[in-house]
């Protein structure tokens, strides 16, 4: 791990290896692209996820929260008055931040496991208000929604693939700028971080709405490519779980890494269908050995190849 | 470590080379040559949803003994979805534009099917599904037919289910218990939105007054307080809407000896699994199907069950006989279509009157707010009203299907029963 | 007559949370694992239960020892080959070995479920209760196994109390939640005194899991709610401390009860929900947490 890449290095190798997937839709099947699309909206959560939890160093079980705000918001006002679909993106976005703030206002005071109980409960409050209210939000059946974005497998995958590719760049550009410093210097003592001057709530309100504002955007457009929103899609815990195994499998404070673990988890989900009902239980079982053997991750295993050549 | 390393670097190779090895299979449309094929998604875990596949393939080899559909084999090909929506989209997706299937026959969850039924119209390939009861499946269809007529709804929507459990109750409980009160009990979903709808509606039409209605939410476990509450309101009848939950009232019921009897719909009482499960708690208990262990709702019933039996050693659920029936009047719609083209198979099921395992199956027609849905009522579908009784599930009505006599646990007291 | 209901129903289902809690809260206190897999042992331990005597007709009381049989042997397992790998390893820093383990703990307890569900499909099964029938408190017609239920709970706590309080190997268990380090200069052996504490904590997940098969019944989709619904409790009172989460089980199994019965069943959870925010808020450490 001492041997970390540099910021330019890991962006040269990125935007090769973006590159050589954005041609992808010439060679591969259409079931390969929407596998891939999924993976990459995933690979945005999991990125999220990684700078509010691995940088500022807290225990965080509510992605689907904000994931869910932005995906039910963006949802629910296309069904009502069918605006353009930007327009409930935007909504959608919007209120995943407003759903950050409100999140980040108790989340602050808190630290450890605590932190992990509020994020927790938000979740749980979130999925009983969708049942509760299925007036509006289609309740455990889900919302369908009357727009998708497109149908066109290519299209779709090449707006996935733009998108993870841009906020990929600019999370892992705030996670290498001091901001990210900072944050990850609080997440080891905050004490002392705060005893230097630093402001470390200021910083940690802008990693939580850093955060809400792609998993919002990211939650939103999934609905218009599914075409619907779900609590077992945007909300439940098992979703979060996902986001947190593709993370920590990816390799926690890299971003990248998160990509990496989505595509993993979403790959090997489907490589092992022939396994049929153990599949799940083989790819956390496989989780689990990387988790116990290689802490650091694939990204880090990758630095270690590296190393020892 | 070193011999770890290995291994672990081995296994992520391996799994992006299974990634690329997917993605080879390309080109290749669907033709009208070679075999028919049907894909299947189901709930494999469950027991509802494994029966589905299986009941599939068994109708695609009886199909295939005699030779086929036009001298063309029906092939399953069965994807599990684990419950999921999001991996049933991708499964829907790989059905389609992979393994080029002509028809998809998917799940009994209502919200699968919910994500489902808008890529059934994107894709344009016709999905039918065996066991989802949401109102919402159809309705999108008379919402916006022209794009959304692929989907078929080839079992009961809630709506109708309230319906057929008020029709049971006419006989059963009004003109059988001389019953007049009735407490709705239901799970607080979507799905029960028009039962209880239907309910409110239809029980007082049969002479039941419904004294009180108590929704709760899906994710009780402690049911003391709810049946504490109805005890007070001292009704005739518990009117069931229950699926998410099931095990866990019935024995509650049963340990707090709940001196009402229940009635409704339950589909976890439907589960041959339901006594074991609820060690014999489910005794007294009465609930809707469509089926039920030897009754011969039609000629086709029981054989199927004999042979399902045969080859996978226990009953099939109720979406099992349903995606058996529906493998037929898919591929029968083919051979009169003349072509597995979808627009053409959407007319050629639209006309389907088929009579298969759980009665007669005819399609609302367009226009009908419920278009694509069953049609039921007598000579159609009119569902059977069956009770536990000590580890058996007996058929009480209709009395032509009648297998056994109302017979209630010692803690039920039935006050004006003759 | 609605108050004596809320007061015993409250009781029995509070007394299940407190003991489910307990173990949960023991296990953090002395070695600072929050063990995620903790619902996933309770529904093994009911479910083991449930087959021995469904699957092999064992009868009540076999079934039910052979259930905590297997909640103290899932435990140990999840122990040797999940927690503590991740504590002895050098290469996660100390400060991330939290997140490890809660991480770890999550997919341990994922594979469970989905191994339960494979082999015992996930329908929501019971435990036969070791008594039946129903006995009237206060003209409240109360089911006898929730009686039991209500006093098993109490004798484990009990037992638990007076087990770390009273006797030596107690002590030393304390002793090493207060200062590991310490208990090792006085020759105590760290490891075995873990180790006890780990088949203290698997007795308490098999007993609170076939409790709850037998009261309310279970399945592997239970595993998730139930983790949750012991990590809020044992978080809202106070991570670590053992009367916190008492309190904390009383309070959020009253509450549930009370809004089921005057407000609505379908809105059971979300005031315990909001409760927790609440302290949160006002008491960042929980009701009784130290510091």
């Amino acid at each position: 791990m001492k041997k970390r890449l540099s910021t330019l290095q890991v962006l040269a190798i990125s935007a090769l290896v973006v590159a050589v997937t954005a041609i992808l839709p010439f060679f591969v099947s259409g079931y390969i692209l929407g596998l891939l699309t999924v993976a990459f909206y995933f690979g945005v959560f999991a990125m999220a996820w990684d700078l509010l939890f691995g940088f500022a160093g807290e225990v965080n079980f509510g992605p689907t929260f904000l994931i869910g705000v932005g995906a039910y918001t963006a949802g629910i006002l296309d069904n009502l008055y069918q605006p353009p679909i930007i327009v409930c993106l935007a909504a959608g976005t919007l209120a995943a931040i407003v759903g950050g703030l409100v999140l980040a206002l108790p989340a602050l005071r808190l630290r450890g496991p605590y932190f992990g109980l509020i994020t927790l409960v938000a979740v749980l409050i979130l999925s009983n208000f969708v049942v509760v209210a299925a007036e509006l939000t289609g309740g455990e059946i889900g919302l369908t929604v009357p727009d998708v974005i497109t149908v066109n497998a290519d299209t779709n995958y090449w707006l996935a693939l733009g998108f993870m590719a841009v906020s990929g760049g600019i999370l892992y550009f705030l996670s290498r700028s001091p901001i990210g410093l900072i944050l990850q210097a609080s997440g080891q003592d905050p004490v002392q971080t705060n005893a230097l001057g630093f402001n470390v709530s200021k910083h940690k309100l802008a990693a939580f709405i850093v955060s809400a504002f792609f998993s919002g955007l990211a939650g939103a457009l999934m609905v218009f490519y599914f075409g619907v929103a779900s609590v077992g899609t945007f909300v439940d815990l098992t979703v979060a779980v996902q986001i947190i195994v593709a993370a920590v499998i990816g390799g926690r404070r890299t971003i990248i890494g998160g990509v990496l673990g989505a595509v993993f988890l979403i790959g090997a989900n489907e490589a092992l269908r022939p396994v049929g009902d153990l599949s799940t239980f083989v790819v956390s079982a496989i989780a689990l050995v990387v988790v116990l053997l290689f802490p650091s991750g694939f990204l880090g295993l990758l630095s270690r190849l590296r190393g020892a050549e | 470590m070193k011999p770890w390393d290995k291994l672990v670097r081995g296994g992520v190779l391996c799994a992006g080379a299974a990634v690329l090895a997917l993605s080879a299979g390309t080109g290749a449309q669907a033709q009208d040559k070679g075999p028919i094929k049907i894909g299947v998604i189901a709930e494999a875990q469950s027991v509802a949803g494994s029966s589905i596949p299986q009941a599939a393939q068994l109708a695609a080899e009886e199909i295939n003994a005699k030779g086929g559909v036009d001298g063309r084999k029906v092939e399953i090909v069965s994807y599990d979805n684990h419950s999921s929506a999001a991996e049933s989209v991708r499964a829907f997706q790989r059905a389609v534009s992979q393994d080029h299937v002509n028809a998809v026959i998917a799940s009994y969850v209502s919200e699968v099917v919910l994500a489902l039924e808008p890529w059934a119209a994107r894709l344009k390939t016709v999905m039918v599904t065996p066991g989802a009861a949401s109102d919402v499946i159809t309705e999108n269809i008379a919402k916006n037919y022209d794009a959304m007529k692929y989907t078929f709804h080839g079992y009961l929507t809630s709506g109708a289910l309230s319906g057929l459990v008020c029709d049971a109750g006419k006989d059963i409980l009004v003109d059988g218990l001389k019953m007049k009160t009735a407490v709705i009990m239901s799970e607080d979903a979507a799905w029960t939105t028009p039962l209880d709808a239907g309910y409110e509606k239809c029980l007082p039409k049969i002479g039941l007054k419904v004294v009180d209605h108590i929704r709760f939410s899906p994710d009780t476990t402690d049911f003391t307080p709810i049946f504490n509450q109805i005890e007070a309101k001292k009704p005739d009848v518990i009117i069931t809407g229950i699926s998410h939950v099931g095990t866990q009232p019935t024995v509650q019921w049963k340990s707090q000896q709940v001196p009402i009897p229940m009635f409704g719909v339950a589909s976890q009482a439907t589960n041959s699994t339901f006594w074991k499960d609820t060690n014999g708690a489910a005794d007294g208990v009465l609930f809707q199907a469509v089926s039920g262990p030897g009754v011969a709702t039609t000629e086709k019933t029981l054989p199927f069950v004999k042979a399902f039996h045969d080859k996978f050693g226990n009953d099939p659920s109720y979406a099992g006989y349903t995606a058996y029936d529906e493998v037929y009047y898919l591929t029968d719609a083919i051979k009169r279509a003349g072509s597995t083209n979808s627009d053409k198979l959407v007319a050629a099921l639209e006309k389907t009157d088929y009579v298969g395992t759980i009665g007669r199956i005819q399609f609302k027609g367009k226009g009908d707010p419920h278009v694509h849905g069953l049609k039921t009522g007598k000579g159609l579908i009119t569902g059977l009203f069956l009770q536990w009784q000590d580890g058996k599930q007996v058929n009480l009505w209709p009395k032509d299907l009648a297998k056994g006599k109302l017979k209630f646990p010692s803690f039920i007291k039935v006050s004006s029963s003759q | 007559m609605l108050f004596w209901q809320i007061l015993i129903d409250g009781f029995a289902i509070s007394s299940l949370y407190a003991l489910g809690a307990t173990g949960f809260t023991l296990i953090f206190g002395v070695s600072g694992v929050l063990n995620l897999s903790h619902g996933a042992l309770m529904v093994a331990a009911a479910v083991g239960a449930w087959a021995l005597n469904s699957e092999l007709g064992a009868g009540a009381y076999l079934g039910a020892a052979f259930g905590v049989l297997t909640g103290i042997v899932l435990t140990l397992v999840t122990y040797h080959v999940v927690v503590r790998p991740l504590q002895l390893s050098a290469r996660i820093r100390e400060e991330e070995k939290e997140i490890f383990i809660l991480t770890a703990t999550l997919l341990w307890g994922i594979m469970i479920q989905e191994l339960i569900a494979y082999f015992f499909t996930n329908n929501a099964k019971s435990v036969l209760p070791v008594v039946a029938g129903v006995v009237r408190i206060a003209n409240v017609r109360t089911p006898a196994n929730e009686i039991f239920t209500a006093i098993i709970c109490w004798v484990a706590i009990a037992l638990l109390w007076f087990i770390v309080n009273r006797t030596r190997a107690g002590k030393s268990v304390l002793a090493a939640s207060m200062n590991p380090r310490g208990v090792t200069l006085l020759g105590v052996e760290l490891s075995s005194v873990y180790i006890a504490v780990w088949v203290i904590y698997g007795v308490l997940v098999g007993v609170a899991g076939v409790l709850l098969g037998m009261f309310l019944g279970v399945s592997s989709y239970s595993a998730g709610p139930l983790t949750a619904s012991a990590f809020s409790i044992v978080v809202l009172g106070g991570l670590g401390s053992v009367p916190g989460s008492l309190i904390a089980a009383y309070a959020v199994g009253y509450l549930e009860t009370i809004t089921a019965y005057t407000i609505s069943p379908a809105y059971r959870t979300i005031p315990a929900l909001l409760l927790v925010i609440l302290v949160m808020y006002l008491r960042p450490r929980g009701l009784l947490g130290r510091r």
